[in-house]
């Protein structure tokens, strides 16, 4: 049996004016998943979640609720619900009016309506207390919480997140990341949540879709986008990144014309060949690349000149520079540190199994 | 920061220099109507207060003070009520005249109200409407509408649309958001408005001239007296209205800060 999504996006797009923002888009998100929208600014994503959740109409296409059709339905009336990047906390409520805004409209009882708010507070564990507390008395992280209690207060099909994370500071980032997979598990709703950080979107999500210029450009669990990036976009979209030009030939799979890049590997382990005369890019993390010592060798090397150094807390950063003046990009864990000068002459080495190759014609 | 000796001077004159200009004519007006003598005469020999009685007594004071304020509070509920959906238009929708209108609420602003005063006055000749109190209703609007609305849009231009939308993404119907959310932020610049409003009518003198026929506002009968027929009784009046008004904003600021009160109190 085929298992039917809770949200199906059939060839939506939306313009304004002459500028489509959102694509001919198609996408099915399943019950229960934690689906990331990750993209740049300017690549559609807040006009899309503004279509998914009624607050602006599409230009054209269906979205399907459980199989209902929606996408004609006013906002208000939609069972779904988003946390908005500015969270929209009201001002001249307090928190547990707030958390008790969706449940007034609702008509629940004023007593069960206090009862609920009470449990959603202690789900996102914040102290009772807090239900009289004004908007502004509450602190960036508390205020989060708050919002996020007031969205579940309304129990939607779906909960949409709007990049409510983006305005605070890293390490409560950090540490709201990791509540907010927590509450996905605990509560077992459907998130649908952007971001333009993909590290953010890996922490949390089952599944990343890449947007882009308002299309699609890889939609894959987190490790396939980290280690099988479709496009040169996708795989420079997350942080550092080394990207190596080659073509394909019959006799050896693949060929450089850089001097300082070498191939040593049989293309039959490699299975990274490129058909003939079919160019592409090797994509290699920094982390997969190793510094190499006279007697060592790997399937591809390189050479260059340590050009800088950075610490990075628990790793180290290493930028090579190239004869052709490129820079890699090397990262080792703290303890694993080269000791080099800058300046001094190192030969790098990756193997075929930490490599990946893009096609590009 | 360190102010120098001069400089604590020279502010120190400026100030006193405000206090001089701004509330000492005021002052000697309060003087004038406590004075027994019919002409106004420094210093005061004898003081009185019978133009207070005879203010209070005059019918003719009576109808005046009914005319300014039946004319201000109909100014005022109207201009607030414009203001509120005005300023709605002129901050929140997109439309496509938005920047016109915006432009053109400005310009009776700029405009000189004798100018303006007059033109209404010929156009309610031309359109065969006789000039009553109820014309002067018309005119303050035509100025005081405008001020109204720019003072709810700046309200409206500081607060996040996020909100409304945010309200009505959890079930609110449009009225619902407007009674919810809308309403109670705007309410502090909707009673700013307001006292604005008022006092910009209860005040106004060369619009009222135009076009209140033969009805006759405060300002108006104060200017008349001036002009022939001065007593005591002018600046009794304009001391009554100075402190009436004064009344009001102190009414308006416990208002707002009640408002806020009830905001702050927990269901």
């Amino acid at each position: 049996m085929k298992v039917q999504p809770i949200l199906r996006l059939k060839n939506i797009s939306k313009a304004f004016g002459s500028f489509q923002a959102v694509k001919d888009i198609n996408l099915e998100i399943f019950e229960g998943e934690f689906f990331t929208i990750v993209g740049p600014s300017g690549s559609g994503k807040s006009t899309l979640i503004r279509l998914l959740v009624g607050m602006d109409d599409l230009t054209s296409g269906e979205i399907y609720l459980r199989g209902n059709r929606i996408d004609r339905t006013p906002a208000n009336l939609r069972p779904t619900c988003m946390v908005f990047q500015s969270l929209a906390l009201f001002p001249h409520m307090s928190v547990g009016q707030n958390i008790e805004f969706p449940l007034k409209l609702k008509k629940m009882a004023p007593n069960d309506r206090k009862q609920k708010s009470l449990e959603l507070l202690d789900l996102l564990r914040l102290p009772k207390s807090f239900y009289e507390k004004r908007i502004s008395q509450c602190s960036g992280g508390e205020k989060q919480r708050v919002a996020l209690a007031r969205a579940l207060a309304f129990d939607p099909e779906i909960l949409f997140f709007d990049e409510p994370l983006s305005a605070l500071d890293y390490r409560l980032r950090k540490t709201l990341e990791k509540e907010l997979k927590n509450l996905h598990l605990r509560t077992g709703k459907t998130f649908v949540y952007i971001t333009h950080s993909l590290e953010e979107a890996m922490v949390m999500s089952d599944r990343i879709a890449i947007m882009r210029g308002g299309e699609f450009e890889q939609i894959s669990v987190s490790d396939d986008i980290y280690e099988r990036p479709v496009s040169r976009f996708v795989a420079e979209f997350m942080g550092e990144v080394n990207l190596f030009e080659v073509s394909g030939t019959k006799k050896l799979g693949l060929k450089s014309e850089n001097p300082n890049f070498h191939i040593n590997c049989d293309p039959s382990k490699a299975k990274l060949g490129l058909a003939d005369g079919i160019g592409g890019v090797l994509v290699v993390r920094p982390e997969c690349l190793r510094f190499l010592t006279n007697s060592e060798s790997a399937d591809f090397v390189l050479t260059g000149k340590l050009k800088a150094e950075y610490a990075l807390g628990s790793r180290t950063q290493y930028e090579i520079e190239t004869a052709s003046q490129n820079i890699i990009t090397v990262e080792k864990l703290r303890e694993d540190r080269f000791m080099g000068k800058e300046g001094s002459k190192v030969t790098l080495g990756f193997d075929a199994e930490s490599a990946h190759i893009i096609e590009e014609l | 920061m360190n102010s120098s000796k001069s400089t604590q001077i020279i502010l120190f004159i400026y100030g006193l220099l405000v206090i001089v200009f701004l509330y000492l004519p005021l002052i000697s007006v309060g003087f004038a109507s406590i004075s027994k003598a019919r002409y106004l005469t420094f210093p005061i020999k004898r003081y009185s207060t019978k133009w207070y009685m005879k203010a209070m007594e005059s019918e003719t004071v009576y109808a005046i003070i009914t005319t300014s304020l039946k004319v201000a509070v109909i100014v005022t509920v109207i201009s607030m009520i414009v203001a509120f959906f005005g300023a709605l238009a002129f901050a929140r929708y997109n439309w496509r005249y938005r920047g016109f209108f915006q432009k053109l609420i400005l310009l009776p602003i700029f405009f000189p109200q004798t100018v303006l005063g007059l033109a209404l006055l010929m156009w309610f000749n031309s359109i065969g409407i006789i000039p009553t109190w109820k014309t002067a209703i018309v005119a303050h609007l035509v100025w005081i509408a405008p001020i109204a609305t720019l003072i709810v849009a700046i309200r409206a231009y500081s607060f996040d649309p996020s909100l409304e939308e945010a309200a009505r993404d959890m079930g609110a119907s449009t009225t619902t958001v407007l009674k919810e959310i809308t309403l109670p932020l705007l309410m502090p610049g909707i009673i700013s408005a307001g006292l604005f409003a008022f006092l910009l009518s209860w005040g106004n003198f060369p619009l009222s001239l135009f076009t209140t026929g033969a009805d006759s506002t405060l300002p108006e009968w104060l200017y008349a007296k001036m002009v022939s027929g001065y007593s005591p009784l002018v600046p009794t009046l304009g001391i009554l209205s100075v402190a009436s008004s004064f009344l009001l904003v102190l009414v308006c600021i416990a208002l707002i800060s009640f408002y806020r009160s009830i905001q702050n109190k927990i269901n």
